[in-house]
């Protein structure tokens, strides 16, 4: 019932992780979720997947790991990198 | 693209917690004790609350933060019963409380003139647990009216409670209610539970709810050390000022 607020906090650790022009390089973000956390799984991904769709994200899904227990934390972020080889051949063909 | 794998490993509670760790800090400077008051819609906090906040007026001064989706309606309802501040929180749709609406109520109370503070939280068996809002106790209403298994259906409330009110007991004779199966299943989710059964509105048993609310309050002019067994839970052994634990059915 609460997952929108859970969705709300998991962003803004998010924010605090990322440099805010590279939330939008953000391509994953890995939470996990214990049985007794209280959090319907379905539920938080559908708000993060809305919550992740808007600016300052963009391109982030959300993958969601049920454990054991009452854990519920954000454990990993994948942020896409600049691919600093291709650009230094763009410069050279340039 | 390269990928940048982030090492995160943050609980999406950390922030609260925080926030939560200095609500009791601020209590416990001016000794005030919380009871964190919780139930699904409907099972008579409310009620509870007027009662003891009239039967207690002039001997505990309690402070009241009261949480509703909508309307200040219970706040207005509560502060006809005392002298003493009833804050309202409109949460504006949200399931709970959380720790950051406490810690704004507090700005608005005097915590020099208060013994004790109790938070209404939002009507709801489910997100509730979930929230600490720095509270030494928690308290679940358990109505005649609902079904013998909500323990069974909603166990994290249970668990991390220390007190069950088990509310309208007048009815009991007209309903198919099972009080020690009710009693079973919640001590099945956590055997520390500790019991009342009260009728706010015949009265019956609140005699023993409004000893322990009374000497819950003065707890907090206990030693240090004991306080801190207050917020740990109940103890096995009970301290002097909690004559409720014969309310235990």
């Amino acid at each position: 019932m609460h997952e929108l607020s859970v969705a709300l906090e998991i962003c803004r650790i998010v924010e605090a992780h990322v440099p805010a022009d590279r939330l939008g390089d953000v391509v994953e973000v890995a939470v996990e979720v214990g049985a007794d956390a209280g959090i319907e799984p379905a539920s938080l991904e559908f708000c993060l997947e809305a919550l992740l769709s808007l600016p300052p994200f963009g391109r982030a899904r959300s993958v969601l790991t049920r454990l054991p227990g009452d854990v519920l934390r954000v454990a990993h972020l994948e942020l896409e990198e600049p691919d600093v080889a291709s650009r230094t051949e763009v410069r050279r063909a340039g | 693209m390269p990928v940048r794998t982030i090492d995160v490993r943050e609980r999406v509670m950390e922030m609260n917690d925080r926030l939560a760790a200095e609500v009791r800090r601020r209590l416990r400077a001016h000794g005030v004790p919380a009871l964190n008051l919780m139930s699904s819609p409907g099972s008579g906090k409310t009620l509870l609350l007027e009662r003891t906040l009239a039967a207690l007026a002039g001997d505990v001064r309690i402070a009241v933060v009261v949480g509703d989706l909508q309307t200040d309606n219970d706040a207005a309802r509560l502060a006809r019963h005392t002298d003493d501040l009833v804050q309202a929180v409109v949460t504006g749709g949200a399931c709970h409380l959380d720790a950051r609406q406490i810690l704004a109520a507090l700005d608005a109370i005097d915590l020099a003139r208060t013994d004790l503070l109790v938070i209404e939280n939002v009507g709801n068996l489910v997100c509730p647990a979930s929230w600490d809002l720095g509270e030494d106790a928690r308290v679940v209403l358990f109505a005649t009216t609902e079904g013998e298994d909500k323990p069974s259906k909603y166990p994290k409330m249970f668990r991390l409670a220390h007190y069950v009110v088990m509310s309208k007991i007048d009815l009991l004779p007209y309903l198919p209610f099972d009080v020690e199966r009710a009693v079973a299943l919640a001590r099945g989710v956590n055997p520390a539970l500790e019991f009342f059964r009260t009728s706010a509105l015949t009265g019956e048993g609140m005699d023993a709810w409004l000893d322990f609310v009374r000497g819950f309050a003065r707890r907090a002019a206990a030693p240090a050390g004991a306080r801190e067994r207050v917020a740990a839970g109940p103890s096995p052994a009970p301290e002097v000022g909690i004559s409720a634990r014969s309310a235990t059915p």
